[in-house]
């Protein structure tokens, strides 16, 4: 009887839930296609303003020795754009002009004999098109030095080689693409995955809670035969779906982002083994119902929606300081006690999986704490729903 | 039928500073047989929805029992649950995503009914209470009284022999309450032990057989109406009300 229950209550609670258009967008919706837009937008604006920078490189030039050569050959290239500039630092800071150079007194003369000379360089160091501008002049500068190299070495006799003794050719252990993406996922992963396992549940707990009580159906449903426990089970698993469901279209509109042309991880995808998908996805289930158990207990207890939403939020705030205290770790040097800490182990265990680590202490200590903590929560819930004074506090 | 017994409930004292616990309900007793509506009249806080909700089984007792159909609400939780159907005044309660048809057959299917019975069921009340124009529509957009008979239809699917009735009018306009008082007299007929309470002393001269008054906590009289109007002597059975509960009324 008791399953049966349930079972009734998981599938009416379901079906009440995917009628709910406030739900559906919220969390099924939103979550597909903010990572992709995101994303879309970010690298767009990154690669536009990298473009804009390289096109039209605005510096201006205060050529002491009048006339050098060096001049000459940045008027040379095509994408700069020489402005002239009286005060330099304020059309620096305005951006009229991205970088100004200074050239010494005597410039070619002290190149031809074989002098090092100083230039200056002022840039505005707040601002990502100027710093982008210096780098450009540097490679400029550079292949202008090389060429100067050159021209000595020949006039000695001696071959270009002479400069590189040593050639170093690097091998990457992932292929190279491979490598950024599985960095990327071991960080951005492990974040996600707990913040949508605490805000997947969020609207279905609320709604499945206090939305009974404020709706007036909480007591009605209390009169029927069905046991408490039989309730709260069908409820537990109804927020559990709808929270999964959350995460996976997060994951969904993470994967799309990934395959975007002009999008933010070109390409870079990190492909995962299955027995990695497997294991996280086991562990993002567990976080889920964790999360799902916790938020139905504040929900039952709270008096309405606002209040339910009011005492769940704090939630997130107390799971984002382990998050992001390991959201930098490196998965290859993770101590042992991290995987004591709530949360702070699921966030390392997702790192170690997706660099293809499969340390079983760490996991079994991992899976250990999960049960326990839903153990718990599970617990608290059913606690809150025998309660007269949780029930009926209205 | 219903058979109170010294039944008595102290809630938790979270407001009143000293006070352990507050006694809500004081040691009260009192019998409903099949086929009966007794009127359960009191102020607001005199202990009628706690005793109604002791009966329901939604609170436990903290003093002596009741017994539904020969089933305790202390012992045989479920059983009691299955004898009883309860209307709430008020907010009517309903899943307003779902249809009129959903609504009810949820309740019933908790409360154990199988398929065949729950069409039935749903098809008879359809039936009586003229529901066939808006069965499957759901029910967000309903007038009140269109809601008012779902929550009717609802709370008796399972054919319950014990009807409970927590101020079922209150808020209502006109023709909602004509409903609902309509539905209590169908249930009257159908032999059902009927609880019903409120704090109109008029609607229970109306409709009760019998008048058991609470005040604080405690039952002060208990009698047909025209038992209490030879026994007070007066023709208005406001003025009696008034006489009993309103001692402070005033002053």
């Amino acid at each position: 009887m008791g399953s049966r229950v349930s079972w009734i209550v998981f599938k009416k609670e379901l079906m009440d839930l995917f009628r709910d258009r406030k739900t559906l967008i919220s969390s099924i919706l939103v979550p597909i296609i903010i990572f992709p837009l995101l994303f879309f937008v970010m690298g767009n604006s990154m690669e536009s303003m990298s473009k804009k920078v390289e096109e039209n490189l605005k510096i201006a030039i205060k050529d002491n020795s009048q006339g050098s050569q060096l001049v000459n050959y940045i008027k040379e290239q095509k994408n700069i754009n020489i402005v002239d500039s009286t005060n330099l630092d304020e059309d620096l800071k305005s951006g009229k002009i991205l970088v100004a150079i200074e050239i010494p007194e005597n410039f070619d003369e002290d190149i031809k004999n074989e002098k090092t000379v100083n230039l200056k360089m002022t840039y505005d160091n707040s601002s990502q098109s100027s710093q982008m501008a210096v780098d450009n002049l540097n490679l400029l500068l550079e292949s202008y030095s090389k060429v100067i190299v050159e021209q000595r070495l020949i006039a000695r006799n001696i071959s270009g080689e002479f400069l590189n003794p040593i050639k170093v050719e690097m091998i990457t252990t992932e292929n190279e693409e491979e490598g950024y993406g599985k960095l990327m996922l071991s960080l951005m992963l492990p974040l996600l995955l707990i913040i949508y396992s605490i805000v997947g549940p969020m609207g279905a707990a609320v709604d499945l809670g206090a939305g009974e009580k404020e709706r007036g159906t909480l007591e009605p449903l209390l009169t029927t035969q069905a046991g408490r426990l039989s309730l709260l089970w069908g409820k537990f698993f109804a927020i559990t779906v709808m929270g999964l469901l959350s995460t996976l279209s997060s994951l969904t509109g993470l994967y799309l982002s990934t395959k975007q042309d002009n999008g933010l991880f070109h390409g870079g995808t990190g492909s995962l083994s299955v027995k990695t998908i497997v294991l996280i996805g086991v562990i993002t289930l567990l976080l889920t119902m964790l999360f799902g158990a916790l938020e139905l207990a504040i929900s039952i207890f709270a008096r309405s929606f606002k209040e339910a939403q009011t005492y769940i939020s704090p939630l997130m705030i107390i799971a984002f300081v382990p998050t992001y205290a390991t959201y930098m770790m490196d998965a290859k040097n993770i101590e042992s006690f991290y995987f004591h800490i709530p949360l702070a182990n699921v966030s390392c265990i997702i790192k170690e999986l997706i660099s293809g680590i499969y340390n079983y202490a760490h996991l079994g200590i991992t899976f250990g704490w999960i049960i326990v903590y839903i153990l718990g929560s599970i617990l608290f819930a059913r606690y809150m729903f025998s309660r007269e004074e949780v029930i009926f506090r209205t | 039928m219903i058979e109170v017994i010294g039944l008595s409930k102290e809630f938790k004292s979270t407001k009143i500073k000293g006070a352990k616990t507050i006694r809500a309900l004081d040691n009260i007793s009192f019998k409903v047989q099949k086929g009966e509506i007794v009127g359960l009249l009191g102020e607001n806080g005199a202990g009628k929805t706690t005793t109604l909700r002791m009966i329901a089984t939604m609170l436990k007792p903290t003093g002596g029992t009741a017994v539904v159909n020969g089933y305790d609400i202390v012992k045989d939780q479920k059983k009691v649950r299955g004898e009883i159907g309860i209307l709430f005044g008020g907010e009517v309660g309903l899943y307003d995503r779902l249809t009129a048809r959903e609504n009810i057959k949820y309740f019933s299917e908790l409360n154990g009914m199988s398929y065949k019975e729950t069409i039935d069921s749903i098809d008879y009340l359809v039936d009586m209470l003229d529901m066939k124009d808006y069965i499957d529509r759901r029910v967000g957009k309903f007038s009140r009284g269109m809601k008012q008979k779902v929550a009717i239809a609802r709370s008796i699917v399972h054919n319950p022999s014990v009807m409970l009735f927590d101020e079922p009018t209150a808020g209502l306009d006109v023709t909602a309450a004509r409903i609902v008082q309509d539905f209590i007299r169908k249930c009257k007929e159908d032999n059902k032990a009927i609880v019903f309470s409120s704090h109109s002393m008029s609607e229970v001269e109306r409709i009760c057989d019998r008048v058991i008054i609470i005040h604080k906590g405690r039952i002060i009289e208990e009698g047909t109406i025209e038992e209490l109007k030879t026994k007070y002597n007066n023709e208005n059975v406001e003025e009696i009300f008034m006489q009993l509960v309103g001692d402070n009324y005033g002053k």
